[in-house]
């Protein structure tokens, strides 16, 4: 009890006993927790049900539109060239299922500047056939900055338009020649955005790296070779959250 | 969960919830009243903390001293209450109330105006001085368990507890002075 000494202690203590009996009293707490306990884990149950259902129609979204961009991109492609011509015979493998079609990494070595093009652990050999492709953007970040999305945009195709970006590729020269050359601040040396063009082959996933921002270097990298950065490949794969508003090279870009 | 109502009381190991609840579900709306001055309040922290006790009843309810562990989650929640509203929460200058206590007629009317007075009073308190001048003199509890309780050094609870007082005293005999 309070200090023997403190009389105004006791006299604190006689009060709030005396008003603890103004108390309400007889309540049924028990049954209130028990139904605040069932509705709290029915709530976590809707929302996890919630979730899955979410996840499943985002799935189900992903197939179909990449089913719709397949379409798209074949609308796109350049009309009457006898590469089209050849293509439209190669029998289509069936389209990529939602699951792979989500083959984007979160991170991936292109989102680190300075973008060194040796990075490339398993560039694509051209000549190698593909069955697939995944184009990946990314937000590339500068050393210690943090960004809680790399990944902007992805979109997948099925092995007949992946094709059809490697053949579009295959004859470009190393540089393009119609692309100024750029002067800009050390700041805007490296790019603020790339794409990653993940192959599916026999060997398995194999890359390209586009680079179209920046003022230091723009193309397509393998890893072993540089080819350079012309529109018509680009349409091929730029559709939708992977088509760029800009890019220093892009704005640049004759036909783009 | 529902089957848990229906189970007897397990002896040694830990009682049945609903058993527990009513043998001591009134006392801890007591001190929860007594602690937050408030009714509502009262019945609120004793509602959250009785729904969170539940939830892992199987192991609170083996503890020594179950009441004592849901006790503490009444003072933690009026605590955190304070700190949530303590922009709105600010101690009243006059208390409200305190000099409408009845006129003292008889002994017990004296001592119920006394209550009033007092329990008006305490109302100005800032609620961690109430929740330590509640705990010292309604729970008998030490300054250490005090202390303990309030997540801060048994000194701080002790010189808590007198300040509060201090306060008290003073507001009281300005008040009685006043009413002369």
């Amino acid at each position: 009890m309070s200090d023997p000494s403190d009389e105004f202690g006791r006299r604190v203590a006689d009060a709030l006993r005396a008003k603890a009996d103004d108390a309400p009293a007889g309540r049924p707490l028990a049954s209130i927790a028990r139904r605040r306990i069932r509705r709290r884990r029915q709530s976590l149950l809707a929302g996890a049900a919630a979730v899955l259902v979410a996840v499943a129609i985002g799935g189900v979204w992903q197939g179909v539109s990449g089913t719709v961009r397949e379409n798209a991109s074949t609308a796109d492609s350049p009309a009457g060239s006898g590469q089209a011509t050849e293509q439209d015979h190669v029998p289509d493998k069936p389209a990529q299922t939602a699951h792979q079609s989500t083959g984007c990494p979160a991170s991936h070595p292109i989102t680190v500047t300075p973008l060194r093009s040796t990075a490339i652990t398993a560039g694509l050999d051209l000549n190698t056939p593909v069955t697939g492709l995944t184009a990946c953007r990314y937000r590339v970040v500068k050393p210690g900055e943090r960004h809680a999305t790399l990944l902007i945009g992805s979109a997948a195709f099925d092995a007949r338009q992946a094709q059809a970006v490697v053949d579009a590729i295959k004859p470009l020269p190393e540089r393009n020649p119609d692309l100024p050359v750029f002067k800009c601040k050390p700041e805007a040396v490296e790019p603020s955005e790339a794409i990653v063009l993940r192959f599916a082959t026999a060997a398995g996933i194999r890359e390209i790296w586009v680079v179209y921002d920046g003022c230091a270097d723009a193309g397509f990298f393998t890893g072993t070779k540089v080819y350079g950065l012309y529109a018509e490949p680009l349409r091929l794969f730029m559709t939708g959250a992977v088509r760029p508003s800009r890019g220093t090279y892009l704005d640049a870009l004759p036909g783009w | 969960m529902e089957a848990a109502v229906a189970l007897p009381e397990t002896g040694s190991e830990s009682p049945v919830f609903e058993t527990w609840v009513l043998i001591h579900g009134d006392a801890l709306l007591r001190f929860a009243y007594v602690l937050t001055g408030d009714a509502n309040l009262a019945e609120d922290a004793v509602q959250d903390a009785l729904t969170t006790a539940c939830a892992k009843w199987s192991r609170i309810g083996a503890v020594d001293d179950p009441e004592a562990y849901v006790r503490r989650m009444i003072v933690n929640a009026h605590i955190s209450w304070w700190r949530r509203f303590r922009r709105r929460e600010s101690p009243s200058a006059e208390p409200i109330g305190a000099n409408r206590a009845a006129p003292a007629t008889s002994d017990g009317a004296a001592q119920r105006a006394d209550a009033d007075a007092v329990w008006a009073l305490c109302a100005t308190l800032p609620s961690k001085q109430r929740a330590a001048v509640v705990l010292r003199f309604y729970e008998d509890l030490s300054y250490a368990e005090i202390g303990r309780l309030l997540n801060c050094a048994e000194a701080t609870a002790r010189s808590s507890v007198h300040r509060a007082l201090a306060a008290l005293k003073v507001k009281l005999s300005k008040e009685g002075a006043e009413d002369v």
